[in-house]
C-alpha cells in the first residue's frame, strides 16, 4: 500500500494475505462455475428423459473435467511464454 | 493458503461462509434460468404443463447430479496439479 504513502512495509500484512486468499477463492470459484456450464453444454443434450446421468453423459462429465484442465495448463504456459518474451511489459 | 495464521484463518473462514452463500444463491438462480429456457416453451397457457413440470424436475434433478460429479472430478483433477506443482 505504499502507493497511499503509508509507506512500504517489510512483511505482508493481514489484510494483504486475506485479500490474497480471497482473490484466489475468487479464482477457483469462478473457473469451477465456468467448468459447469461448459461441460453441462458440451454433454447434454436437453431432452431430459431421465432424471440420471446416463452412462454416455457420466464418461462425457469425466473426460470434459479433465481436458478442462488440461486446456487451462496450456493456456497458462502460453501466457507465461508471452510474459518472458515481453511483450506485455513494453506496454509500460 | 496455509501461511494464514489462527486468527486470519477465522476471519477467512467468515469470508468464506459469506461466499459459499452468494455461491449458492447464484447456483440456484443460473438453475432456475436454465431449466425454464430447457423446458418451457409454450405460453398457451399461465399454469406449467404436466409435460412441463416432469421436464423441469428432471433438469434439476440431473443438473445437481452433473454439479456433484463434476466436483468430485475437479478436486482430483486439483490434487493432481497441486502435486505436480510441488514436484
Amino acid at each position: 500500500m505504499s502507493f497511499l504513502g503509508f509507506g512500504s512495509q517489510p512483511q505482508i500484512s493481514t489484510e494483504q494475505k486475506i485479500s490474497a486468499a480471497e482473490a484466489e477463492l475468487d479464482m477457483i470459484t469462478t473457473m469451477f462455475n465456468q467448468l459447469l456450464d461448459s461441460c453441462y453444454r458440451k454433454c447434454f443434450d436437453k431432452s431430459y428423459n431421465t432424471e440420471d446421468l446416463t452412462q454416455n453423459e457420466s464418461l462425457c462429465i469425466d473426460r470434459c473435467v479433465s481436458k478442462y484442465f488440461d486446456a487451462n495448463v496450456k493456456v497458462s504456459e502460453s501466457m507465461q511464454t508471452v510474459g518472458r518474451s515481453g511483450v506485455l511489459q513494453q506496454k509500460k | 493458503m496455509d501461511q494464514l495464521n489462527y486468527n486470519e484463518q477465522q476471519q477467512f473462514q467468515k469470508i468464506v461462509e459469506q461466499k459459499q452463500m452468494a455461491d449458492f444463491m447464484r447456483l440456484y438462480t443460473s438453475l432456475v434460468d436454465r431449466c425454464f429456457n430447457d423446458c418451457v416453451n409454450d405460453f398457451t397457457s399461465e399454469k406449467l404443463t404436466d409435460r412441463e413440470n416432469s421436464c423441469l424436475t428432471k433438469c434439476a434433478e440431473k443438473f445437481l447430479k452433473h454439479s456433484e460429479r463434476v466436483g468430485t472430478r475437479f478436486q482430483e483433477q486439483n490434487q493432481k496439479l497441486m502435486s505436480q506443482m510441488r514436484q
